[in-house]
């Protein structure tokens, strides 16, 4: 399966050339103090990013923030119309600022119905995914992936199931989450990014590919574990990566035995830059890493690694054709 | 070559009954799971008739995982694959042996959890609401539930968020996980819990019934929120055959398309076009099809644009066309997985399940919803509907193995 083009609406700006820039410059994002979240709320941002502003005002009115994050990543990573183009995206627990607001205002008002029915289909997770395709004309599967960190990952095997089986021949593949104050509280106050970023995956023998996924791996409580398990289905040995790209510190060390400083130290500690992006950390990873591959030498691999808080691990292995824009 | 794909295990957890033998009679004899709702605080809405699962006790299910760490979504969704490994002869060890897919689809994952929480925060503010509550609130948490209580370390663990289709989306992705190989088995199907949230947005939508839901009746008023969880256990048929296992049903094959047209408000031509896409994947015609378990939510709109969906698909021969949510109530994400069990059933015992709480059939429908009696029927293909919010449909085909 191959990447051939990728978006990033992220804490560094709005396309992707900002979080390349971002990225390679190793700078972390502004980051920005909450004063109502917890003492030690802070965030980073995506800057001027208005929904209306970005897709219009025709359509956007009662859109969320998550929503309009999805649809603009959406459209970046070059949507197509019609049956054969599926969305995957990936989620924590949708826009919880917005369930929180309908449900206070159902536990609040004088009625317990006196909510806004505008506002209903920003409590349903399956909204950006749905809203990207009704915005842009995409009857073919639409699926969202409701796993936390690891659902970049677990999309990225979702989205070869499809291809594989035909049933779509090109599928957009990443996540949004936004920040919230509600967030923040659910998250104990841990620095968090917020943002989408969007995959296009075709099957591999693609025209302009970036780069090929070639294993994915799967499982509980270890990240080696999954490593080992996407490089076998790889056919590669650890000694021949040349990139990993850990979700987290913890998760670094916890592959410290498998990989050298040099290897696991080649693309800054995204989650350290932009703030831990939930849903769509393993796709910023996976953008990361495309960033660093530009004009390399063709055939660099790359692992990127993910856990969940919840436990679910997951890795993957791509080859970097060093090809793509600068 | 694709691999066949056959059930071979059931986990129920429903308002009109638990297990296999239980939801089967009560399908057959046409049983309401309708009761007063009881998980929140219902002051103020005019009616507030659900479906939910009483007397429900995780710790009765539950082998590794305490109960008292999962979410009452969570708890369902690995009782019901507890359940299900146990229904298919199989044992904890058995899967570990193998690759497996763990696939859980839900509308709302721990909302009934996220509603406490926000009760509290209302109550006593943000810093005092409690830690381990919001720790069951993430959706991922029912499929890692299924992963945890069986002990699955080399699984491909996934929640699929797509509303009220989501569990025939995830029953059709443990389907193509056997298919190519990927896996040996999968428990997949899906999990909801009552809220206040979600019973809150249909109600507000008008798309609440008084008192009884009535699919493809004149009279119909709409809904009743319901819950459960259902877990099919899938392998291949020739690893079904190797063990000696009993089949309840072949997967034939699934759809899966979206309108791209309304947030909220269902499409014939999507609809229509999901239906022939897993005809064409399961490679049967329309003729073949014995019975159709519909999406038939009992609101006017669901029911007249399925009908008239189902009618451009089948031209003048339609069968006959249930609606299960009349006995089990709208379980969101489980409720299409639910569907694929009665399903498989129904094809093992013979016989279609009624559309309760019939009086007269909207002639917007005209179609046979077979109404307030089971009868006995020889099915050989059956088609299971599942829509959603957002146009997310999927439709799953189930054949006699």
């Amino acid at each position: 399966m191959d990447i051939t083009a990728w978006s990033a609406v992220s804490p560094y700006g709005l396309d992707r050339s900002c979080f390349a820039d971002g990225i390679r410059s190793g700078r972390a994002a502004m980051v920005w103090a909450d004063p109502a979240g917890p003492a030690s709320a802070r965030a980073c941002l995506v800057p001027g990013f208005d929904q209306r502003e970005a897709l219009g005002r025709k359509g956007t009115k009662g859109m969320d923030r998550l929503t309009g994050f999805a649809v603009h990543a959406v459209a970046k990573a070059g949507a197509h119309r019609g049956p054969d183009t599926a969305v995957v995206l990936g989620t924590t627990t949708g826009s919880v600022k917005s369930v929180a607001d309908f449900t206070r205002a159902s536990m609040t008002g004088e009625r317990p119905f006196d909510v806004d029915p505008v506002r209903i289909p920003s409590v349903v997770m399956n909204t950006p995914a749905g809203h990207s395709a009704i915005w842009h004309g995409i009857t073919g599967p639409n699926a969202t992936i409701a796993s936390g960190r690891a659902s970049g990952l677990l999309g990225l095997s979702y989205a070869r199931r499809l291809l594989r089986t035909g049933r779509a021949r090109r599928v957009l593949c990443g996540a949004a989450e936004e920040y919230s104050t509600a967030r923040s509280w659910l998250s104990h106050g841990a620095l968090l990014g917020e943002g989408a970023a969007v995959l296009r995956l075709e099957a591999e023998g693609a025209r302009g590919a970036l780069a090929t996924v070639l294993g994915l791996g799967f499982g509980l409580d270890s990240v080696p574990a999954v490593a080992r398990s996407a490089l076998r289905q790889a056919g590669i040995v650890a000694e021949d990566v040349w990139a990993v790209v850990p979700g987290t510190r913890a998760e670094r060390d916890e592959l410290a035995g498998m990989f050298g400083a040099c290897v696991l130290d080649r693309v800054s500690p995204v989650d350290e830059l932009i703030g831990d992006t939930g849903a769509v950390s393993a796709v910023f990873q996976i953008a990361a890493a495309l960033v660093v591959s530009v004009n390399q030498p063709a055939s660099r691999v790359a692992l990127v690694t993910t856990a969940d808080p919840m436990g679910t691990t997951a890795a993957a292995v791509l080859v970097l054709h060093g090809t793509g824009e600068p | 070559m694709r691999r066949r794909v056959v059930i071979t295990g059931l986990g129920v957890f429903s308002s009109i009954g638990t297990g296999a033998a239980e939801f089967a009679a009560a399908l057959r004899a046409g049983v309401s799971g309708r009761a007063p709702l009881t998980a929140f605080d219902t002051t103020g809405y005019a009616h507030s008739y659900g479906c939910p699962v009483r007397s429900f006790d995780p710790a009765r299910w539950l082998r590794r995982v305490r109960p008292s760490e999962l979410g009452r979504a969570a708890a369902m969704s690995a009782s019901a694959a507890r359940m299900a490994t146990d229904d298919a002869g199989l044992i904890a060890a058995d899967l570990r042996a193998v690759r497996c897919h763990v696939c859980v689809g839900t509308t709302e994952g721990g909302a009934f959890e996220l509603d406490q929480l926000t009760s509290s925060w209302l109550e006593d503010g943000p810093e005092r609401m409690d830690p381990a509550l919001a720790r069951r609130v993430p959706a991922q948490s029912l499929s890692v539930a299924v992963a945890r209580e069986l002990d699955l370390t080399d699984a491909e663990i996934s929640t699929i968020g797509t509303a009220c289709s989501a569990g025939n989306y995830a029953i059709g992705d443990g389907f193509d996980a056997i298919a190519t190989g990927e896996a040996e088995f999968a428990l997949c199907g899906g999990a909801d819990a009552i809220a206040r949230k979600t019973f809150t947005i249909f109600y507000r939508l008008g798309l609440i019934a008084p008192d009884h839901c009535r699919p493809f009746d004149s009279g119909r008023q709409g809904i009743l929120t319901g819950e459960g969880a259902g877990i099919v256990l899938l392998e291949s048929l020739d690893s079904a055959l190797a063990r000696g296992a009993r089949v309840y049903a072949e997967l034939l094959g699934y759809g899966l398309n979206c309108d791209a047209y309304h947030p909220t408000a269902p499409n014939r031509e999507g609809i229509a076009r999901c239906m022939e896409l897993a005809m064409r994947d399961a490679g049967v015609k329309p003729e073949e099809i014995d019975l159709i378990a519909a999406h038939g939510t009992g609101t006017r709109v669901n029911d007249i644009t399925e009908a008239q969906a189902i009618r451009d698909v089948y031209g003048s021969r339609v069968p006959p066309v249930v609606g299960l949510k009349s006995m089990l109530g709208h379980a969101m994400g489980a409720a299409s997985a639910l569907g694929v069990i009665a399903c498989a059933l129904a094809i093992t015992g013979r016989f279609i399940p009624p559309t309760i709480n019939h009086r007269q059939t909207d002639p917007e429908c005209a179609i046979d919803c077979v109404p307030n009696a089971a009868v006995d029927a020889d099915l050989r293909v059956v088609q299971n509907n599942g829509f959603a919010f957002a146009g997310n449909n999927s439709v799953v085909l189930l054949g006699r193995s």
